[in-house]
């Protein structure tokens, strides 16, 4: 799987939870999840549980800390399907 | 097994932590009672069946030495205070520090002025960011992880924010809870449900005079899940039970 279809499907994922609908627009790789999108970071863990679900893989507690942006996520699914 | 959240503590903030609660045990024969006052006398305050709730938390220390998380229904900005009082007397806190839990409320809250984050620095708090950058966050739980694991006492609202609903939301968990209790071996989790009478919804205080009622009972959660999956699996498993002990708080009001 390329980084543009992890991007599409990350934000396809992000989509519901996204409180700043106008952000998602022009989202980017460096758009901040929480600043930007307004995701609720209680919520985060719900899109994250997501990315597991839908790439099949398993992300830990100590990765989670490193995602701020939509790029973070990219990179972090990426690593971990190899 | 060792935690990385454990080695994650640097030894400058070891220190820290160890200068704080011995700076809190100086003035806890002060700043307690006047918290205690301030409760019931300045709020109006009072526990039905306090005696009994303080009995039941003395016993369950006495029963072991395990790590201990104190996990609570959350409805108000000062539930964690009321909390550890309806939990101990100050003079039993005394001579039992390590069961006063440590604390992590709002930072943009308590931690607002000099004069509040002196306050809490002396009544074993942790000032959090909720919603913060993530590394500020994961910082604040390695130290209640650390604390817990040396043998002291934490108390965590594993829904991270006040219920909107006034309820226990289940579905609310946050992660938190869920890293402190899998890195720190042989943990048990105190559940604590305690709510006053006039509390139908969150709010900033309870209502002044408020007669709060209240209940505990010890877990110890499982899960086959690891990682992110595993933390939320433990903190569901504990609002589980404190969504159990609210049905029993209202079957009782009924």
């Amino acid at each position: 799987m390329d980084q543009t279809e992890i991007f599409e499907k990350v934000i396809k994922i992000l989509t519901p939870y996204v409180k700043n609908q106008d952000a998602l627009a022009s989202v980017t790789a460096a758009t901040h999840i929480l600043d930007d999108l307004k995701v609720n970071s209680a919520r985060l863990v719900d899109v994250v549980l997501e990315f597991e679900d839908i790439f099949e893989i398993e992300i830990d507690d100590d990765d989670v800390d490193s995602v701020e942006t939509v790029g973070n996520a990219v990179a972090l699914i990426e690593s971990k399907l190899g | 097994m060792a935690s990385r959240q454990f080695d994650s503590v640097p030894p400058e903030d070891r220190r820290s932590l160890k200068i704080q609660r011995e700076i809190t045990r100086l003035l806890s024969p002060v700043a307690l009672s006047l918290v205690a006052f301030a409760l019931r006398y300045g709020f109006g305050y009072r526990i039905e069946g306090l005696a009994t709730l303080r009995a039941d938390y003395r016993r369950v220390c006495r029963e072991s030495d395990d790590p201990t998380i104190i996990c609570a229904n959350h409805l108000t900005l000062i539930d964690s205070f009321i909390v550890a009082w309806a939990l101990g007397s100050p003079w039993w806190y005394l001579g039992h520090f390590r069961t006063l839990p440590w604390n992590v409320p709002e930072r943009s809250i308590f931690a607002a002025t000099p004069m509040l984050r002196a306050l809490i620095y002396a009544l074993k708090c942790l000032p959090i960011q909720r919603g913060g950058e993530r590394r500020g966050v994961t910082e604040v739980l390695s130290k209640l992880a650390y604390l817990v694991s040396n043998g002291e006492t934490a108390l965590v609202f594993p829904e991270a924010g006040r219920s909107r609903s006034g309820r226990v939301e289940v579905e609310s968990a946050a992660t938190g809870v869920g890293r402190i209790f899998k890195s720190v071996p042989n943990c048990r989790v105190i559940c604590v449900y305690l709510r006053g009478e006039n509390q139908d919804t969150y709010s900033n205080f309870p209502r002044r005079g408020d007669r709060f009622r209240g209940s505990l009972e010890v877990i110890e959660p499982k899960t086959d899940h690891t990682g992110v999956r595993g933390s939320r699996d433990i903190a569901h498993q504990i609002l589980a039970r404190l969504a159990d002990m609210e049905r029993s708080y209202i079957d009782a009001r009924k």
